[in-house]
């Protein structure tokens, strides 16, 4: 908006004051034009987030438990400070770091490499490129139930029949190891995502710099990680973040494959159990969700921190 | 440094049908500064990238002073090239973008810092050493592209029209300064350019290219006086070439409007061997003359672009029953004005090229 300088007025109009008042007033009226069209949206998403939101902050300073029913009775921060000496929750913890830190890395990887042999032009390129994406398509809840039963599983896994029919004993993966049964499909179905990010990176990066590299004498791996990995850099950023964000979240690989048994209860189905899941105490199911949010809204903003980094990088190059 | 030798190089892209470049044959000497020229699509850059190994030769061969590199990879060639769009490695700063290729060959870091300092100063590129490239303007990217191209001390420089980024002032600034460093250097130097007032000030020689073909290859003074084909006659030279077509006759002479232009013998038969051929003179072998029978041709002037210095005029004639327009270079301040009746004479020598565009004096 351009501010032009008012002349003064010199006929004798009411008050010189109206010229700025004016102005000030049609802004505001500017602004609410603005926002009126969003208010529905934005009152919709307050009834639906905030306000259980707010309802949860208020749990979680309280004792309560419903069966057996019992009062609500107010403890203020009784139940996070018992978060610190909770045995289970401190495992949960734990659990959630390592499935998805391990998770997010292995995916990063493993979606970097096919992002760069899919980087070229060969015979065949959409249709792999398509086939390599459709895990990311599959429904969380599906791909437990896939992995769980035909893959994995003793009595229908290929994994097992391929073990037996080469003669050896055939292994129960998802009680023998829980966690890394879950880490494996939340690997299969994150790396498209990861792969389709790299890949978006890979094709911003101009073929003229990669031939100047060539020509500089650079090799194939030098070049990729002296001028593609640099490149590269904000877009993996970019991809643990919001592989983060998602993945410390995980419910449904959990509760289909393992129902939360040792080792694969992260905070998320902790806090299931505690409250509707069973426990029924949801006072101290409501502090959980709440650390599980403060935790996620630091990575949110770091997050959205690198995104707004990315996009200025693109202007400016 | 080392001669380059394109020998029946041939390249085809995948999926057409017509070569890009079709069996070229160039022989660049030790230290030259060759200029490729032609128009957009021509193959200019295909020939250049061939000779840096990006480009697959389909056919003929590349040599390097004494070697055979058709088959050999870029890094293994010892060229440097500056790219159009300049192609700095943006995560870098100036100095690691100067001492990339130098890293890449494992030469130590003192020596390397002594090579780009080195560099840095002859291109006044000192203040920026630690920038990234995305801070600095167009003519100092530009001056970086060629810094990573000389701490090399390649065989050869190759350029992709390097100048054409920058604005009309400091192209002519850089293009006389690149001309002294070549000199300095000696190094073999393949450039290509749209630009014919780059070609023809830059070059040692001149190598004129049109759909993927070689159309001629020498000095600049030489390309213009005697144009090998119709093709360069009309491509070399601002404004370009008058080109007339005109009856060959009885080789004689042949006749341009009502001025009658004589030929002498053995250019006179060769003309007389073709019903048509193209008569071309140069602006400045045209002059405004005062009417003289059929040794002069009259029109009217059109258009005036007095430049001062000189003007060029141009001028409509009656030639073959059709208006055409001519353009003859006057005086600058002149007191041509448009719709008056002149006579133009001839002062100079003419080219005349057959049918196929083949120069025939
Ligand atoms: N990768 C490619 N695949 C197919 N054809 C191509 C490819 N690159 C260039 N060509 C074609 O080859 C011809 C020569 O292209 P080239 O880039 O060498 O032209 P140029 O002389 O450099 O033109 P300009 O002055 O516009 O840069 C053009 O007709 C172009 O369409
Ligand atoms: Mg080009």
């Amino acid at each position: 908006m351009t501010t032009t300088a008012v002349p003064e007025s010199i006929d004798d109009s009411p008050a010189p004051v109206t010229a700025d008042e004016e102005r000030r007033r049609h802004q505001r009226r500017e602004a609410w034009r603005r926002r009126l069209p969003l208010l529905p949206a934005l009152l919709f998403t307050i009834v639906v987030t905030q306000v259980p939101f707010l309802f949860s902050l208020w749990y979680s300073l309280t004792e309560w438990t419903i069966v057996p029913p019992s009062d609500r009775e107010f403890i203020g921060f009784g139940n996070y400070t018992d978060l610190a000496t909770n045995e289970f929750f401190r495992s949960a913890l734990w659990t959630s770091v390592l499935m998805t830190v391990v998770s997010v890395l292995l995916s990063v990887v493993l979606g970097t490499a096919l992002a760069v042999l899919l980087d070229r032009k060969f015979f065949g390129q959409g249709f792999v490129r398509t086939l390599l994406i459709t895990p990311f398509l599959v429904m969380p809840v599906v791909a437990g139930l896939v992995w769980n039963n035909q893959i994995l599983g003793s009595a229908f896994g290929v994994l097992n029949w391929l073990l037996e029919t080469l003669g050896f004993g055939s292994v129960e993966f998802v009680s023998r190891f829980p966690l890394w049964s879950i880490v494996t499909v939340l690997v299969w179905q994150w790396t498209p995502f990861m792969m389709l990010i790299m890949l978006a990176g890979l094709q911003s990066q101009p073929d003229s710099v990669l031939e100047a590299a060539r020509v500089d004498g650079a090799s194939t791996s030098g070049i990729f990680f002296q001028i593609t990995l640099p490149h590269l850099r904000p877009y993996l950023e970019l991809g643990v973040l919001l592989g983060s964000i998602y993945l410390i979240q995980v419910f449904d690989h959990i509760d289909v494959m393992t129902g939360g048994g040792p080792d694969s209860t992260n905070v998320p189905y902790f806090v299931f159990q505690r409250s509707i899941g069973g426990g029924w105490r949801f006072g101290q199911a409501s502090a959980y969700s709440i650390v599980v949010v403060v935790f996620s809204i630091i990575i949110a903003t770091f997050g959205l921190r690198v995104l707004s980094g990315l996009l200025e990088g693109e202007d400016a190059a | 440094m080392a001669q380059v030798r394109y020998d029946e190089a041939t390249r085809i892209y995948p999926g057409t049908d017509i070569a890009a470049v079709d069996r070229l044959d160039l022989d660049i000497a030790d230290g030259e500064f060759l200029v490729v020229v032609g128009p957009s699509g021509s193959g200019k850059s295909t020939a250049l990238r061939m000779l840096a190994g990006l480009e697959f030769i389909d056919n003929g061969s590349i040599h390097i002073g004494e070697r055979d590199v058709t088959l050999v990879p870029p890094k293994e060639r010892d060229i440097a090239m500056v790219f159009q769009n300049y192609a700095l490695y943006p995560q870098m700063s100036v100095a690691a973008n100067m001492g990339f290729a130098l890293k890449q060959q494992g030469i130590p870091k003192e020596e390397r810092q002594r090579r780009v300092a080195e560099a840095a100063r002859i291109l006044d590129l000192e203040p920026y050493l630690e920038r990234k490239p995305k801070n600095l303007s167009g003519g100092q990217r530009q001056r970086v592209a060629m810094g990573r191209a000389i701490v090399r001390e390649p065989q050869v420089f190759l350029m992709d029209e390097p100048l054409s980024n920058l604005d009309a002032k400091l192209r002519v600034q850089t293009r006389t300064q690149l001309a002294d460093l070549q000199a300095d250097l000696g190094v073999t130097t393949v450039y290509v350019t749209h630009d014919q007032v780059e070609a023809m000030t830059l070059g040692d020689r001149v190598a004129v290219l049109e759909s993927g073909k070689l159309q001629q290859c020498a000095s600049p003074r030489e390309m213009y006086s005697r144009p090998a084909n119709r093709f360069v006659a009309g491509f070399i030279g601002s404004p370009a070439m008058n080109l007339l077509e005109v009856d060959g006759g009885d080789g004689s002479g042949v006749a341009l409007g009502s001025m009658t232009v004589p030929l002498d013998g053995e250019v006179g038969r060769s003309v007389g061997a073709h019903p048509s051929v193209t008569l071309g003179v140069r602006p400045e072998h045209l002059a405004l003359v005062p009417s003289d029978g059929d040794r002069t041709l009259p029109g009217r002037v059109s258009v005036v672009e007095d430049l001062g210095s000189e003007a060029f005029v141009h001028i409509d004639v009656e030639h073959r029953g059709e208006t055409t327009q001519i353009v003859v270079r006057g005086e600058g301040e002149s007191d041509v004005r448009r719709d008056d009746n002149v006579a133009i004479g001839l002062g100079g020598p003419i080219h005349l090229f057959g049918p196929g565009g083949e120069r025939l004096n």
